[in-house]
């Protein structure tokens, strides 16, 4: 009994002595700034957030990836967060309007592709071909930003190639992802035979998947919202974060990972 | 039990306190999904296109994976609870590995080994078969979570089995595919009935492995449980808490059936020797 009592309180002054040296360590304000961020951003933020710490070193990031709707369902439900940096002015708008953020700012668009494995089994060379009937087409479900642009595109190539266009190809979707990652991994895995993604997603895949253009007068164009949640604990950090993010550094990366700028 | 000495009223109390507490833990969440949601909301649910579908699917695929389990894991149960095979405590073991598995570790299985390019993809392929995204694929992903509850519950109730039982009825020129049958599973049928219903139960709770594995395709795979998933993330709260509610109800509701089916069915159907003789083999 007596020893194990000794061991608890060694443990406890060790546990007291760690926590007293980091805080001692990092000055008196090491900051961790929570990012919910679209899954399309999920390869950049944290390189952003690299940058940001190299020029801020008490400021670290936590980033939680998800689909902008589930990202906006958790800061509804009262998520602690910091920033807010969807692919949609949709959840955007309805999360400053129940003054959940602050008024957020565009900080890039990105657009849509279509992508096949390199080994193509249904064999789609064209657009038109996703008509055929009986080939396995994954996309974003409707909520998910992502789901809600393939719609926006499938709705306006019915111009280009008939009414029954988007109706045709739809019949061929077997899953509805939650977000645009869900997607792209089922094609690079070859389980799915096609799926539309972010232009900047088959970028970072390169050889993992074949992409295939879309008519840029049938795009949709995905405009990004930035802001700081209304109820961080550290606003000002938020806040600089998101400048950065909108500043000549982090437009810089967005813009090599193939963002378009937040004007178009 | 009770030995009349009063000192002993503390843990009695504490006793007391802990159950509270549990119950309360379990029964809060679940009685906060209907004070959430009014009784005309769950009707409007009721009506609602998403939820209708997801509970087509999920009533479909659950039945069909509780009955492959029952068809493959009632005679498997069966033979490791009355023989003495070699390394039955090993198959066991494996058998009950989905119960210790994430879900999601279930899934990404599911895929390595059924996929389009998993160990078997190219012989199913070889004969027109593709699971991945298809309701098999769902049906797959509820039976190999759901099969270790069954099985683990049959085993129990065939070794509670008096053996002489089955040896009587082999002595009187039984087989041992007819001893199974005709003594095995009538004497062992509450068990195999709980183990059933534990098994439905999760069957119907599935998420992480049918969502990998199958996808989420409203009317095809989408299935209870990933319907609350799809409307939560999509922002309609009050629709996921519908479903929820409805599922509640839902399973609820087939554990109490399956209940009184068991209180029905076992004086109805067993034969009398049979009666006396678990009365006696069953008085713990």
């Amino acid at each position: 009994m007596r020893v194990r009592r000794l061991v608890v309180g060694v443990m406890l002054v060790g546990l007291a002595a760690i926590g007293c040296s980091s805080s001692a360590e990092a000055g008196s304000s090491h900051v961790t700034l929570t990012v919910l961020a679209a899954s399309s951003l999920k390869n950049l933020f944290p390189k952003i957030g690299d940058q940001f710490t190299a020029a801020h070193p008490n400021v670290g990031f936590s980033f939680s990836f998800a689909g902008t709707d589930a990202l906006t369902a958790q800061i509804e439900q009262g998520a602690p967060a910091d920033v807010f940096a969807g692919a949609s002015k949709k959840y955007g708008d309805e999360l400053s309007s129940k003054g959940l953020i602050d008024v957020f700012s565009p900080f890039c668009t990105n657009s849509l592709v279509l992508v096949v494995p390199p080994s193509n089994p249904a064999g789609i060379q064209t657009l038109t071909d996703l008509t055929k009937p009986g080939f396995k087409l994954v996309i974003g479900s409707e909520t998910v930003p992502v789901g809600a642009y393939t719609r926006a595109v499938l709705t306006n190539l019915n111009a280009v190639y008939g009414s029954g266009f988007s109706a045709q190809v739809l019949a061929n979707v077997v899953s509805n992802e939650d977000n645009v990652e869900g997607v792209l991994t089922k094609v690079e895995s070859g389980e799915a035979d096609a799926g539309f993604v972010y232009v900047t997603d088959s970028k970072a895949a390169g050889a993992a998947v074949t992409t295939i253009m879309l008519p840029s007068n049938a795009q949709a164009v995905a405009t990004y919202p930035i802001a700081v949640v209304k109820s961080s604990a550290h606003a000002i950090d938020a806040q600089a974060f998101v400048a950065f993010v909108l500043g000549p550094t982090g437009q810089g990366l967005l813009a090599d990972a193939g963002f378009g700028p937040p004007a178009g | 039990m009770r030995t009349g000495r009063r000192g002993n009223v503390l843990p009695g109390v504490a006793a007391g306190v802990a159950a509270a507490l549990l119950i309360g833990f379990v029964l809060l969440p679940v009685l906060a999904i209907f004070l959430r949601v009014s009784p005309g909301r769950l009707v409007t649910a009721l009506h609602s296109r998403v939820a209708l579908d997801a509970l087509g699917v999920s009533v479909k695929t659950s039945l069909i994976a509780v009955a492959l389990i029952l068809v493959v894991g009632t005679p498997t149960a069966y033979v490791l609870a009355t023989t003495n095979l070699r390394g039955r405590g090993l198959i066991l073991s494996l058998l009950e590995l989905p119960l210790v598995l994430p879900p999601a570790v279930a899934g990404i299985g599911l895929f390595a080994a059924f996929g389009r390019f998993g160990l078997l993809g190219g012989a199913l392929r070889a004969v027109g078969v593709e699971i991945p995204f298809t309701q098999i694929a769902v049906v797959m992903a509820l039976a190999f979570v759901a099969s270790p509850f069954y099985v683990r519950q049959a085993h129990a109730a065939f070794a509670a089995v008096d053996p002489e039982l089955l040896g009587a009825a082999r002595t009187l020129g039984a087989g041992p595919g007819r001893a199974f049958w005709r003594v095995g599973v009538p004497v062992a049928r509450q068990g195999l009935s709980a183990g059933a219903t534990l098994a439905w139960a999760r069957a119907l709770g599935e998420f992480g492995a049918t969502i990998m594995f199958a996808g989420s395709l409203q009317g095809r795979t989408q299935t209870l449980p990933l319907a609350i998933y799809g409307e939560f993330s999509g922002g309609d709260l009050r629709g996921a808490l519908a479903i929820a509610a409805l599922l509640v109800v839902v399973s609820a509701g087939l554990l109490v059936g399956v209940r009184a089916m068991l209180r029905t069915g076992r004086a109805a159907l067993e034969p009398r020797w049979i009666r006396s003789s678990t009365l006696t083999s069953a008085s713990r």
